[in-house]
């Protein structure tokens, strides 16, 4: 039979870094194909190379069994590729049809035909399913309709495979089952999908088949029909791991961090956080919940002391901190994994040590007088790469050659080496592979059975119900609701996300 | 153990073969050949003069006593920009701070062991208020230092020129200049090379003081981090402010003590407009620059820079081509040094392993 796409020993190197390793990968027309991988298995430079954005050094690309040869993205999309990236790539003030016609504009008379445009986007988005409104301006859009925009621009240039990078990461349950029909959908009209993912639950849900790749290598080709998640799992990770272990009983003790009445204000004057009051207790994990942009990250940026509250009251361990800055939080007993691994939770251009010494440089143990105790320093960072085991060639080379696991386990070993009161941790997984969030669930867990009290926000509903004692859903800046993980399940927690019990509360 | 040591050798020199600097440095002392040769010179005529005179006889004196305000103003740059403090007011805190060194070393009576220690001390505080002023504009005001510090230059040059023209003005010269320091108050030379001043160990006590707080002090630990990324610092609870507040002083104090040093170790008398005539803080930029603001190649780059223009006069002199050619030989190794970094830049492709790559790459 003939491949609507084939890639045979597609290689990339990169100094010290073999990428892509001699991938074969073979795609059936109208299929929908999981390519999973843990982060840094060489996904997305594969989908690169053929996308056209750089070459392979090794390998050849056929696209219905003709030799191709890309020289860029425009040859790929001429031959019939769309791809949908994880960042959007639209014009914030034009409408969605604009967006989606854009160089390839229906003309009249020399000019653009508004109305044909408008129409063409309309018919495409009913064929499909897609809700969408041609004529919103896309700055008005959430998310996961910028998404089907995104896929719209796709199709209107006919696409016959689409390459959809990571979809649901940035969607809510009830926009990624949405998302989920319309890939169907495609499917049936005879188009051929690779979905891109890390997450097992997407794969076994929406794949025909699967290819994994793992250390830049496509170690298997598995009909999702006849597979299962373990055996998934064994091929991405070469071993076996527990992902759905519910937190064990732990009784929560006294509160360590109290927040009271606390309102932030945004640009223009708008509370971005609202009237937000809560307790953390030693011994237990609170979960935030919530879509993206709901106020999580300025709730914890004013708990953390990077932005001021406008009013309200933070108390930690009985110490009023509401005004202090962030070294007085820190020596009050609070340490902090940043949602931003990249841009504040490690300094690129330090070294591995350097970064593990943030925030500890100021302590009696390294430093006396203002003047590192070297050997001292080079204790603890020894410790906390042996404990951790973060993989490096050496703790003074540079931060930005980890990969993305190990440079969270940088930071999530420097803050929990600080052994506070109170440990704040924000999107602990997001983008790791399933080896590395099963080493930060543990660590999480650990923290709380040493009496610790964790805060945790998460934008993974799996992840929140799988760890938090208690959790708290946040909407448009309040606290909605507080939930018990023991009774309630994803689409009950996806309803509050959403402010849809708003609705329901009204109708 | 040989092998080791011959492989760091080898890396050394593959870098150093590698490195954009040795590239700007060919590129430039190239072109500048052609400017010769073009103009109807002898290149390398030009460049023999250039060389003995920046080496050999007073030109090595010349070129020792020149690097100490070149490399002197590049460390007190270097410190504001390793914590990422566009500092621009290096001059305006030299001529202010110098001033006030000169006042002391005029009118106070003493011997010169006193006088001139204290003549500094009074050039390093009057610099480090200096510097102070755009460091509170920012911090209480938020008022970008690189533009205040920039503006407060021409604040220093008109507070100056007006106590010099109107307040301690030699009448019995007819420059707009101060009094002669007198010699009891000058800045001492060694006996070395014919008469090295002191000052040039001032700078190099402050070359390794410089390198030893990078390496191994939590002052220059914050530094660093802050000027890698501010973001970072503060989440790492690090004040920013304060060090702000902190760099801008030792900055300011750096300069003032340049500032002082050229008179009472050089001048003289200090002649209105004439401190920044010669440009050291802008040329101390550009080494600082080229040093990625590091106190040991600050001192190296320093050096080269001076002979640079030491030897560019002995050309003049001796092979009758302008001492401009070695000011475009400056500019054109910062240029060069700058494209080299910025197609560096824009190679990196925007995938998972270009941080890998780019580790590769290093930085210079």
């Amino acid at each position: 039979m003939t491949f609507e796409l084939e890639l045979r020993g597609i290689t990339k190197r990169y100094p010290g870094v073999l990428a892509n390793d001699a991938v074969d990968l073979a795609v059936r027309p109208a299929e929908i194909h999981a390519i999973v991988g843990e982060n840094g298995a060489g996904k997305t430079t594969l989908m690169s190379l053929l996308y056209g954005l750089f070459p392979p050094d090794e390998g050849d690309i056929f696209i219905r069994g003709e030799r191709v040869e890309f020289s860029s993205a425009l040859d790929a999309i001429a031959a019939g590729l769309g791809m949908v990236h994880q960042s959007f790539k639209l014009f914030p003030t034009l409408s969605v049809a604009e967006n989606v016609v854009f160089r390839q504009e229906p003309r009249r008379r020399g000019l653009i035909d508004r109305v044909a445009a408008v129409a063409r986007v309309r018919d495409l988005a009913d064929r499909y399913g897609l809700a969408v409104d041609p004529e919103a301006a896309v700055e008005d859009l959430p998310v996961g309709v910028l998404q089907r925009v995104e896929i719209l621009k796709a199709l209107y240039r006919d696409a016959q495979v689409l390459i959809l990078d990571e979809p649901t990461a940035v969607l809510t349950p009830q926009e990624r089952d949405q998302l989920f029909e319309v890939i169907r959908r495609l499917r049936d009209a005879g188009r051929t999908v690779i979905f891109i993912t890390h997450k097992l639950g997407e794969v076994m849900a929406i794949s025909d088949r699967v290819t994994v790749l793992r250390n830049g290598r496509a170690v298997a080709d598995l009909v999702t029909a006849e597979t299962d998640p373990a055996e998934i799992t064994l091929h991405m990770t070469g071993r076996a791991v527990d992902l759905d272990r519910r937190a064990p009983e732990h009784q929560p003790d006294q509160a360590v961090l109290e927040v009271e009445n606390l309102t932030v204000l945004g640009g223009h004057g708008r509370a971005v956080v609202k009237d937000a009051g809560f307790q953390v207790r030693s011994g237990e994990i609170v979960g935030i919940a919530g879509v993206a942009g709901n106020g999580q990250s300025e709730l914890i940026e004013a708990l953390c002391g990077l932005t001021e509250a406008d009013t309200g009251a933070v108390m930690l361990s009985g110490r009023d901190i509401t005004t202090a800055d962030v070294a007085g939080r820190r020596a009050a007993g609070l340490a902090y994994i940043p949602e931003d691994r990249y841009g504040v939770g490690t300094i690129r251009r330090a070294s591995v040590s350097e970064n593990l010494l943030i925030g500890h440089h100021r302590e009696e143990t390294v430093q006396r007088r203002g003047w590192f105790d070297r050997g001292a320093v080079a204790r603890l960072t020894r410790r906390l790469v042996e404990v951790f085991d973060i993989k490096t060639g050496s703790v003074s080379g540079p931060v930005s050659t980890l990969s993305g696991g190990n440079l969270q386990k940088v930071v999530v070993a420097r803050e929990m080496e600080h052994r506070t009161p109170l440990l704040i941790a924000e999107q602990p997984t997001r983008g790791l592979d399933i080896g590395a969030i099963e080493f930060v669930h543990s660590q999480l867990i650990r923290y709380r059975d040493q009496g610790g009290a964790v805060l945790m926000v998460s934008a993974e509903l799996s992840e929140i119900l799988a760890l938090s004692t208690r959790i708290l859903v946040m909407f448009e800046g309040s606290i909605v609701a507080t939930l018990d993980p023991r009774t309630v399940d994803e689409p009950e927690v996806g309803l509050y996300m959403t402010g849809a019990h708003l609705e329901a509360a009204v109708a | 153990m040989l092998e080791r040591v011959l492989n760091g050798v080898g890396d050394m020199s593959r870098r150093a073969v590698r490195s954009p600097v040795t590239f700007s440095l060919l590129f430039a002392f190239a072109l500048a050949a052609a400017i010769v040769a073009v103009t109807g010179g002898d290149p390398l005529a030009a460049g023999g003069e250039m060389f003995t005179g920046a080496v050999t006889g007073s030109g090595l004196r010349n070129t020792l006593g020149r690097s100490v305000p070149i490399i002197g103003m590049a460390l007190a740059v270097s410190i504001a920009f390793r914590s990422g403090i566009i500092n621009l007011g290096g001059e305006g805190q030299m001529v202010i701070g110098g001033l006030a060194g000169t006042i002391v070393a005029i009118y106070v009576p003493g011997p010169g062991y006193v006088i001139v220690p204290l003549a500094m001390l009074a050039g390093a505080v009057v610099g480090a208020v200096w510097g102070l002023l755009p460091a509170y504009g920012q911090t209480w005001l938020r008022l970008p230092i690189l533009i205040t510090s920039l503006l407060l230059n021409y604040v220093a040059r008109a507070i100056t020129g007006y106590l010099v023209r109107f307040q301690l003005l030699d009448d019995a010269v007819t420059l707009t200049s101060t009094r002669q320091v007198p010699e009891t108050a000058r800045m001492p030379k060694m006996p070395i090379f014919g008469g090295v001043s002191l000052s040039l160990i001032l700078v190099i006590v402050l070359v390794a003081l410089l390198w030893m707080v990078y390496t191994r002090s939590v002052a220059g630990y914050e530094s660093q981090m802050t000027g890698f990324n501010m973001r970072s610092a503060r989440y790492g609870g690090i004040d920013v402010e304060q060090r702000t507040v902190q760099v801008m002083v030792v900055a300011g104090a750096i300069g003032g003590l340049i500032g002082t040093h050229l008179i009472i170790g050089e001048a003289l008398r200090f002649i209105d407009g004439e401190l920044v005539l010669a440009g050291f803080a802008w040329t101390g930029l550009l080494v600082s620059l080229l040093a990625v603001n590091r106190p040991i190649p600050i001192f190296i780059t320093g050096m080269f820079f001076s002979a640079l223009q030491i030897g560019g006069l002995a050309m003049q002199r001796n092979a009758g081509v302008s001492w401009r050619l070695s000011q475009v030989l400056q500019a054109v190794v910062i240029v060069a040094v700058a494209c080299r970094l910025a197609i560096r830049r824009g190679e990196r492709p925007s995938t998972e392993v270009s941080d890998a790559e780019s580790a590769a790459v290093g930085e210079v």
